[in-house]
């Protein structure tokens, strides 16, 4: 039986991570598009997109400084380095998985979204920097749910290590259905449904610039830099959906050795968690209109609430 | 750190919590159908409760509550709401003094000085976990919120019933082995606020053929 060194594991997280991004939100649109009676695209086209813009020349505004080429290279590093720090496939901690809690790996993700705001607001066209003020704005009430959401994690595991929730989750049936963690749970999910621009905050598909936050940051772009970008939001959604299953939902399915058969079954495994998240998400993204921009602060506030809630329960001593 | 509630503490906190989500709900409501539906779901919560009480403690005079609060709180009352007001303009979107956001951050700061004033006292014995009975305290303060912020009588009489949930709420933790004949008083006299209320909500419509208060600053002379 082979056994993989725990470095290995560490950079099989990364290429899981990466390779199956573009897979997921292949089944989403999908799914999604099965859900509307449509036929829909191959699940593999994300993947055949990504090798085109590959092959693109990239073009450059006129303004656009060094920023703007460095942007979505550094976001793009950014992305690969979270799944270092969060259970992906083991449910014991790799050796660099200390290197950050989970507030370094929240901060590691907000940093990628910041550069590429960055980026679009560098371009000096409109439509970009229009999504990149939206973006932000929006995020300043999202991050302080995020980190509600990671006192709740300290409050119940004493640490913020995302290892440590997961075990502890695991441990009784008490730990699930206790308010606290079912609060935090829904509140992350909420920031997660804004955070990767699906309904109700973006339209994922839309091609309305109006309508645009997150998309919109990219519209400058081209050729690889776009790749970037695209694999980037891809490997994003996918890191926090494994957050939201590794650590809240379902932390079960990981491997707790480093054999070879049971990485591979928790690679599997985690493929089957996103695909289901992913459903979910796009159900709901076929259920619920587009909020009005105006009334994206109460869902995000809604998403504020649960995690506020999340704390006083925890406090009160019966969360 | 505070012990981990077991899984029947827990699940009693997540309905309680639930109620106090309702009652939050209700601050956004758009909808005079939305309002009454917010109320009949939280009603069914504090059912659940009253339940979820009945088994633990094996008091079968609970279930008899529960069914009877069903009875009226999930079905008769949105039904007479809904049928006093059937040709009332059923949007009652903007009614709120200020934004959604900031009404729902007010309530937030107003119900954790609710959590944490009545989670300071402490119950020999209660026949749900405390948390339950901060959370029911919560509850009352966001209804009176609810009541103050928004304009509309449909929203200001829905917060008062929900008051009366957050109540029996309180009433579940505190004094789950009350008589049968006392709850079914207290509910009866829910119901005398409810044709209080529907009536003053009927004829406030029928005068201004509005459900908005704005016009009541006139009666100031």
């Amino acid at each position: 039986m082979i056994t993989l060194a725990p470095p290995v594991v560490n950079a099989l997280q990364v290429l899981t991570i990466a390779a199956a991004a573009p897979g997921i939100s292949g089944v989403i649109s999908r799914v999604e598009t099965r859900l509307q009676g449509r036929r829909g695209t191959r699940v593999l086209q994300p993947y055949y997109d990504l090798a085109k813009l590959f092959r693109k020349e990239t073009l450059l505004p006129d303004t656009a400084s060094w920023v703007f080429l460095a942007a979505p290279l550094a976001a793009f590093t950014c992305y690969l380095t979270v799944p270092l720090l969060i259970p992906v496939l083991t449910s014991y901690p790799l050796p660099l998985g200390y290197m950050g809690d989970i507030l370094g790996g929240g901060f590691v993700l907000a940093l990628g979204s910041f550069l590429v705001a960055l980026a679009a607001a560098d371009s000096g066209a409109p439509y970009a920097q229009m999504g990149s003020s939206r973006a932000k704005t929006f995020s300043a009430i999202t991050e302080p749910t995020v980190l509600l959401v990671v006192f709740t994690v300290a409050l119940i595991t004493t640490t913020d290590l995302p290892y440590a929730l997961a075990r502890t989750v695991r441990s009784s049936a008490d730990q699930i259905v206790r308010p606290a963690h079912v609060l935090a749970a829904a509140a992350l999910f909420m920031v997660i449904l804004a955070e990767t621009s699906r309904i109700p905050v973006e339209t994922h598909t839309g091609t309305n610039e109006f309508g645009m936050i997150d998309e919109a940051r990219s519209l400058e772009h081209s050729g690889p830099a776009y790749a970037l970008l695209k694999w980037g939001s891809a490997m994003k959604q996918l890191i926090l959906y494994t957050i939201l299953a590794d650590v809240f939902l379902v932390p079960w399915g990981l491997a707790s050795t480093g054999r070879a058969t049971s990485v591979g079954l928790a690679i599997l495994a985690l493929l089957g968690k996103a695909v289901a998240i992913g459903c979910v998400v796009a159900v709901i993204d076929n259920s619920f209109a587009k909020l009005r921009l105006f009334k994206i602060t109460e869902f995000v506030a809604a998403a504020f609430l649960l995690a506020v809630l999340a704390v006083f329960t925890l406090y009160l001593g019966g969360g | 750190m505070d012990p981990v509630p077991g899984v029947f503490e827990g699940g009693a906190n997540v309905v309680a919590v639930l109620v106090l989500l309702a009652e939050f709900a209700m601050l956004r409501a758009q909808l005079l159908r939305t309002q009454v539906r917010l109320y009949a779901w939280q009603s069914l919560f504090v059912a659940l409760l009253a339940v979820l009480v009945a088994a633990d403690q094996g008091i079968p005079e609970l279930y008899v509550l529960a069914a009877l609060s069903v009875a009226l709180k999930v079905v008769i009352v949105p039904l007479v709401v809904l049928r006093l007001l059937p040709d009332a303009d059923t949007d009652i979107a903007g009614s709120g003094r200020f934004g959604v956001a900031s009404a729902v951050l007010l309530a937030i700061g107003v119900a954790a000085f609710g959590l944490f004033v009545i989670n300071s006292l402490h119950f020999a014995k209660s026949s749900l976990p405390t948390t339950a009975l901060a959370l029911a305290g919560a509850v009352v303060l966001v209804a009176f919120v609810l009541m103050i912020v928004r304009s509309d009588v449909v929203s200001q009489a829905i917060g008062f019933y929900s008051l009366e949930n957050g109540v029996s709420l309180a009433g579940l933790v505190v004094a789950a082995r009350l008589p049968l004949i006392v709850e079914v008083a207290f509910l009866f006299d829910l119901l005398v606020a409810v044709v209080v209320f529907g009536v003053l909500m009927k004829i406030h419509h029928s005068r201004t053929a509005s459900l908005s208060t704005a016009t009541l600053t006139r009666l100031r002379g």
